[in-house]
């Protein structure tokens, strides 16, 4: 029993991360039908930028506000910069290479300048594990599900009750008749990237005290996110934070009860099958074209 | 005399082409033999193993200071060539042709990883590259599947000596004798596995269980509640940094709390990073700098303090490994010494009868012409340090050595 609960509380934190990188997925492809592949590396840099901020002697909060602002303009400038200039037809796929590169990039400059090893943000709450009927948690972990279930209520309520968040979803509906109406569509891609990118950095901060801060942290779980979008049907917050906690629930029992070098095997596997099953995702719905 | 030539048989005139380039290839070759005074290495010094590269700089930096401050080797300052490989084999390839045929060094210094190691074994032979490696631990660096090493020697741990001196460690510290081992999915921790289960066969023990785990994984329950459950009271990891914070976080959840013996994997910085969930991990290793040190050491380290602008011997990342690469350069300027010249052949000759007392152990002798044998630190020379207070010791200045 111990054991099945321990799976279950870590696997809701991994879960955690992958619902609020994925939903950054979620905001980008909502406003421009492109995303920033390079978004996993945003989770990596406000992971870093809240360490270095601590370390230079910011409390904790002051240094996590200022690093999710600093990835925030960061998301921005990727879209001004590296999308919006190769994102101007429906077809357009340059953004996807100019994003991969950018986060190779970003990589590399981390590595060079805060250095390839891991350091820690000190956090009152990853200090001493809870135990609780044969497991073990952190409350610095539990954050992270309950932030990522916490930023898709917030989302929703942006979208129905402000007039950014419905203009945003005007563009997600349809980008000519929006831009045609009046609203400033580049402008609300800028929003949607910014918005995107301090999430994904909340989540990279939200974990730094457990595992510590490296410049590699971000590759992989921007795949995995990018994943759980694509399975949850990428247009429905619910769909991709449920997806999102889900796959790292999964992931944990796969490697608690088959194998932990089967996990990313049978993960992505299911991936493919789900997809074969729904191609539009879980919780996708089938775009109709009128011609 | 091209009338002359004409006037040969056919037969003589082959005879003559043949002793021409026979005469030109020996003089080549007697040129090739003749090296630069300098130490050359293909490190990582960027990416994601830099500080690896940055450590082993320091090493042969203080010692080739020395040495030149003392005069040089046979009157000529020594020179380092630093190349950067990125941990990349290929990169390590086109460095060490390099190193061999543009620079022209007497020897070349290996880096960090065990693959970039094994990558270079033809060129160096090809071209007759002496090569030290200073961390690179794998097996096969040193003792090949031919039997054929003429080049490659190693001032730094084996793998196949490592697993019995952990188990060793394990066994005397576990009150149940049951080991688990827990190491990471790469070529080095695989590696492992033969030759831990040799060492166990070897001591009629069991290992309780084998887990592993894959790079950047950040949390372990699932490995660690196996090895619970299989009753393993203690612990030999290899794993670095990363993944070990992982291991002591997931420990720390289920409150398991066994014996660790580690494979220096983890470096100093884990007691900054993880702090008191580091005490009292082992580490095998060769040396550490923390504590009362040896006048030579203690003139090393100032002089490695003042050049690299560092506050603490916590700040060397890779202890043992800085060692290493002092000593070698020691052993390297003995071995030019006794051959009397930059020459590459007789140098390497000469590495087997290098005898010398360095700061990690005396070398007597440093190399002997056997299979084995290319490794200048033996297991008698390996040591256990620990994990006390955030700052990675020799065990003896912790709560944690035996008590005999």
């Amino acid at each position: 029993m111990g054991e099945i609960l321990q799976y279950f509380l870590t696997g809701l934190s991994l879960g955690g991360i992958y619902a609020l990188v994925a939903l950054g997925f979620y905001i980008m492809w909502e406003a421009t039908r492109a995303a920033n592949f390079t978004h996993g590396d945003i989770y990596m840099l406000g992971a870093v930028l809240a360490v270095v901020l601590v370390e230079l002697g910011m409390p904790l909060v002051v240094g996590a506000a200022f690093a999710i602002a600093i990835s925030a303009l960061t998301g921005a400038l990727i879209e001004r910069v590296l999308v919006r200039p190769f994102n101007t037809d429906a077809n357009a796929i340059g953004w996807m290479l100019t994003t991969i590169a950018v986060g190779i990039v970003l990589e590399s400059a981390t590595t060079l300048t805060y250095g390839p090893l891991g350091r820690s943000l000190p956090s009152p709450l990853a200090e001493n594990a809870i135990r609780l009927g044969g497991a073990g948690f952190y409350i610095q972990e539990l954050l992270l599900p309950i932030a990522a279930i916490g930023c898709m209520f917030a989302l929703e309520a942006f979208y129905r009750r402000t007039t950014l968040g419905r203009a945003m979803r005007a563009v997600s509906f349809n980008r000519v008749t929006a831009g045609l109406m009046g609203i400033n569509v580049n402008q609300i891609a800028l929003y949607a990237y910014g918005l995107a990118a301090a999430i994904g950095a909340l989540a990279g901060i939200l974990i730094a005290p457990v595992i510590q801060a490296v410049p590699t942290m971000g590759a992989l779980i921007g795949l995995k996110a990018f994943g759980v979008a694509i399975v949850a049907g990428i247009s429905n917050a619910r769909g991709v934070v449920i997806v999102g906690i889900s796959y790292g629930i999964i992931e944990k029992f796969i490697e608690g009860y088959i194998s932990t070098g089967a996990r990313n095997a049978i993960g992505f596997t299911l991936m493919i099958l789900v997809l074969l099953a729904f191609p539009q995702g879980l919780f996708g719905r089938k775009e109709v074209t009128k011609v | 005399m091209f009338r002359n030539l004409s006037r040969l048989t056919p037969k003589a005139l082959l005879a003559l082409s043949v002793s021409t380039v026979a005469l030109a290839m020996s003089m080549t070759a007697a040129h090739a033999q003749k090296a630069e005074p300098c130490i050359a290495g293909s490190w990582e010094l960027s990416g994601a193993l830099a500080h690896t590269g940055l450590a082993i700089r320091m090493g042969i930096e203080t010692a080739v200071d020395e040495i030149n401050e003392a005069g040089g080797v046979l009157g000529k300052k020594l020179r380092v060539v630093a190349l950067d490989d990125q941990g990349e084999p290929a990169r390590a390839v086109d460095n060490a042709r390099r190193i061999a045929e543009k620079e022209n060094c007497i020897v070349m210094i290996g880096g960090f990883r065990t693959p970039n190691a094994l990558a270079i074994r033809p060129v160096l032979t090809e071209m007759g590259q002496p090569w030290m490696g200073v961390i690179s631990a794998g097996t096969r660096v040193t003792e090949w599947e031919t039997g054929k090493n003429e080049w490659m020697f190693r001032t730094s741990m084996k793998d196949r000596w490592v697993t019995p001196f952990l188990l060793d460690q394990a066994l005397e510290r576990s009150k149940t004798k049951k080991v688990g081992f827990l190491y990471e999915a790469t070529g080095w921790g695989q590696g492992a596995v033969p030759d831990l289960e040799a060492a166990a066969k070897a001591k009629g023990v069991t290992i309780v269980g084998k887990e592993t785990f894959n790079i950047a994984d950040t949390d372990m329950s699932a490995q660690l509640i196996r090895l619970r459950d299989a009753g393993a009271d203690t612990l030999v990891l290899y794993v670095v940094d990363r993944e070990a914070n992982a291991i002591l976080r997931s420990m720390e959840r289920l409150n398991y709390r066994p014996t660790m013996v580690s494979a220096w994997g983890i470096s100093a910085q884990l007691g900054q990073t993880a702090g008191k969930l580091t005490d009292g991990i082992l580490v095998a290793g060769t040396y550490a700098w923390t504590g009362t040190l040896e006048p030579r050491a203690q003139k090393a380290w100032e002089r490695m303090q003042k050049k690299f602008n560092l506050k603490h011997p916590g700040e060397l990342v890779l202890p043992s490994g800085i060692a290493n690469a002092y000593d070698a350069v020691y052993i390297i300027a003995e071995g030019i010494k006794l051959a009397g010249d930059f020459d590459k052949k007789k140098f390497r000759d000469a590495m087997y009868k290098v005898k010398y007392e360095g700061i990690i152990a005396k070398y007597d002798p440093a190399f002997e012409p056997k299979f084995d044998r290319h490794d200048s630190i033996i297991p008698t020379h390996y040591k256990l340090l620990a994990f006390h207070n955030g700052n990675l010791m020799r065990v003896e200045q912790t709560p944690y050595a035996m008590k005999k």
